[in-house]
């Protein structure tokens, strides 16, 4: 009944809304995605063919810039590195930080408020003005270019990346799951470990997977803090870039640009279900 | 055991004291509604017995053991939230038999416990769903389930009912009562609705601001309201009340220059508050002046809203009236139908007060 009683206007626009959202969606996604396509594009080409007027789109692929690049600047090596440093420091800030979330948004504590603020304006302070610092710290501890302490350095800032994102995620869940946990046989911590982390799960996952993107590109801290044997991805291609000897070598830029976003966008793909459930509701209407 | 001691129980959030000494005995076995507005205190208390809340001063017996300091798990109560609280990522099985895995109980017997209480309630075809696959009245009674199985001392209630719609609130009242009276556990019920209160509770205790105003049997309260405060929550439509000044023996002088003759002697000094129930008020030939302003008639009943000078009373007539809007019609209530109030305190009065 209340289908062939809808007006005629409101059936008409049901079916243009689509429409318009899936022009406006291409619309972004060629914005968003044209550099990316350009960076693979040009990874392929050689030295020659990637500055020439008009632009081209057509020519003989190469691997060569991949094939040399791989051995010349460790890249492989600096993969691994890039790779324990994001996730242990993603692992390592998600524990940390959801459980301060999660004390920041239940318990009762004189001055919470003012801790997880204090916390939070710890992130305005410019990373390069703790860079320095964090580097002599590392020095007189003997510490420089090793993983724990990219590690450590990245939790800095990821922990109350985590810890805000997490708390607003528990603030979004009625008290009672826990009380009724408590009530049931539950410590607090048995109640947050069997009832509110399987709850929050698509958030867990999903803040998680973006700390490990941040760490993965973070470029400043790897630049002071190692050298040689713990240096990641980044670190290269500030390496590449900013070759004044040779000049930048844009072959090289790009190609390992793209090594260096394959393994996000596979992980990406991987969990995009968990990360638009986490992104889109708590998931949690009990 | 499942008595419930509640001494001089205070609650204080900083300077603040929002419970200010409650006291109530609880038997073994008995329904008890704590009942009060919003604000009144009755979800503190009920959050004190269950251990959700400090207690700040007094004492909360469960059974003979002081429970002050115990910690929730270890009450030996179990508790129905007014929003439900189940685990959405548990199963309605998994759900009701949570508790009973946390004590490591054999899983036959978490196994025959949930059926038990999943055959009392109905359930017995839901147990693979998760909650979210749940209508509001099948999570109703998955959280009273939960509750079932734990076979606690004292069941706590956080107003269970007012979650769902008219009819359902119905059913699943009726439904509550049975499940106590076959079950027998001493049961603390919380809720704002009075007639809920009315319907379940062995026992009902009234609060207000913090404080016991009156409890009792429900019909107690309703015959005897011990204050002005009980004789408007308690009751439904609301009684009527009238405020003057008790003039000669039997006369109460109203604001209005009306005066009302009362059929009993009054001996009150002060400003004095009469309250008569509307199903008290009756139509007769002489008595009270009044004017029909509204008749609203439901079939078994009519209700009809006088005017009295600037007073609006309602009358319950069982059955059907003739009563037409402007007629005059005159009102009478019998002697111990009426009750007196001190309007300053608040409270009955007595013979001789």
């Amino acid at each position: 009944m209340t289908a062939t009683a809808l007006p005629a206007p409101l059936r008409r626009k049901s079916r243009l809304g689509p429409r318009i959202r899936i022009a406006a969606g291409v619309l972004a996604c060629i914005v968003f995605l044209f550099p990316v396509f350009w960076m693979v594009l040009s990874s392929f080409k050689e030295q020659r063919d990637i500055f020439t007027t008009p632009p081209t789109l057509f020519f003989t692929p190469t691997l060569e810039t991949y094939i040399s690049y791989m051995q010349r600047a460790d890249i492989s090596r600096r993969l691994i590195n890039t790779i324990i440093v994001a996730v242990g420091s993603g692992l390592l800030s998600i524990v940390a930080g959801a459980m301060a979330g999660y004390a920041l948004a239940r318990i009762k504590l004189r001055g919470a408020g003012t801790i997880g603020v204090l916390i939070l304006l710890s992130r305005g302070v410019p990373p390069i003005a703790l860079a320095v610092p964090m580097f002599l710290v590392a020095r007189s501890l003997g510490v420089t270019d090793q993983h724990i302490t990219l590690i450590l350095a990245y939790c800095t800032f990821l922990i109350p990346y985590v810890m805000w994102l997490m708390r607003g995620f528990f603030l979004a869940l009625p008290k009672e799951l826990e009380e009724s946990a408590m009530i049931d046989g539950c410590s607090r911590f048995g109640a947050f470990f069997k009832i509110i982390v399987p709850i929050s799960l698509p958030g867990l996952l999903s803040t998680l997977i973006f700390s490990m993107i941040l760490a993965w590109e973070e470029l400043l801290f790897a630049l002071v803090l190692t050298n040689r044997y713990a240096s990641t991805i980044p670190v290269a291609i500030a390496g590449i870039a900013g070759d004044t000897v040779n000049g930048a070598n844009w072959g090289a830029l790009t190609a390992v640009g793209t090594i260096t976003v394959i393994p996000v966008v596979i992980f990406a793909l991987l969990v995009q279900k968990w990360l638009i459930q986490g992104l889109a509701d708590g998931a949690t209407k009990g | 055991m499942g008595t419930v001691e509640i001494r001089d129980v205070r609650k204080a959030y900083g300077q603040i004291e929002v419970i200010h000494g409650v006291s109530i005995d609880i038997a073994d076995g008995e329904f008890v509604a704590l009942v009060g507005p919003s604000g009144c205190g009755k979800s503190t208390l009920l959050r004190m017995i269950a251990g959700l809340e400090e207690i700040s001063g007094g004492q909360i017996a469960i059974g003979d053991r002081v429970v002050n300091d115990v910690v929730p798990k270890d009450r030996h109560i179990a508790m129905v939230f007014q929003n439900y609280a189940l685990y959405p990522h548990m199963n309605v099985r998994e759900n009701m038999g949570f508790a009973l895995r946390q004590r490591r109980l054999p899983r036959a017997e978490i196994d025959a416990r949930v059926m038990e209480a999943a055959r009392i309630l109905g359930l017995e075809q839901l147990l693979d769903r998760k909650p979210r696959q749940l209508s509001g009245g099948q999570r109703q009674r998955v959280a009273m389930g939960r509750a079932i199985v734990r076979q606690p001392n004292v069941f706590l209630f956080d107003e269970p009912l007012s979650n769902l719609d008219a009819k359902l609130r119905v059913q699943m009242r009726s439904e509550l009562k049975e499940l106590h009276q076959r079950l027998g556990v001493t049961t603390v019920y919380v809720t704002h609705d009075q007639i809920e209160a009315m319907t379940l509770a062995d026992r009902v205790v009234v609060m207000n601001g913090g404080i016991v105003e009156q409890m009792g049997p429900p019909l107690d309260l309703y015959d005897r309201p011990e204050s002005l405060f009980v004789a408007a929550f308690i009751g439904s439509p609301p009684m009527n009340f009238l405020e003057g000044v008790v003039e000669g023996a039997d006369t109460l002088l109203l604001d209005d220059a009306q005066s009302i003759a009362l059929p009993m002697s009054v001996s009150g000094k002060g400003r004095t508050t009469v309250g008569i129930r509307p199903e008290h008020l009756s139509l007769a030939a002489t008595g009270w002046p009044a004017t029909v302003a509204v008749v609203e008639p439901t079939g078994s009943e009519t209700q009809i809203t006088a005017r009295m000078g600037e007073h609006v009373v309602r009358v319950l007539v069982r059955g059907r009236t003739d009563a037409q809007p402007g007629d005059a019609i005159h009102l009478t209530a019998r002697a111990e139908d009426i009750h007196l109030f001190d309007s300053r305190s608040g409270r009955r009065r007595r013979p001789g007060e």
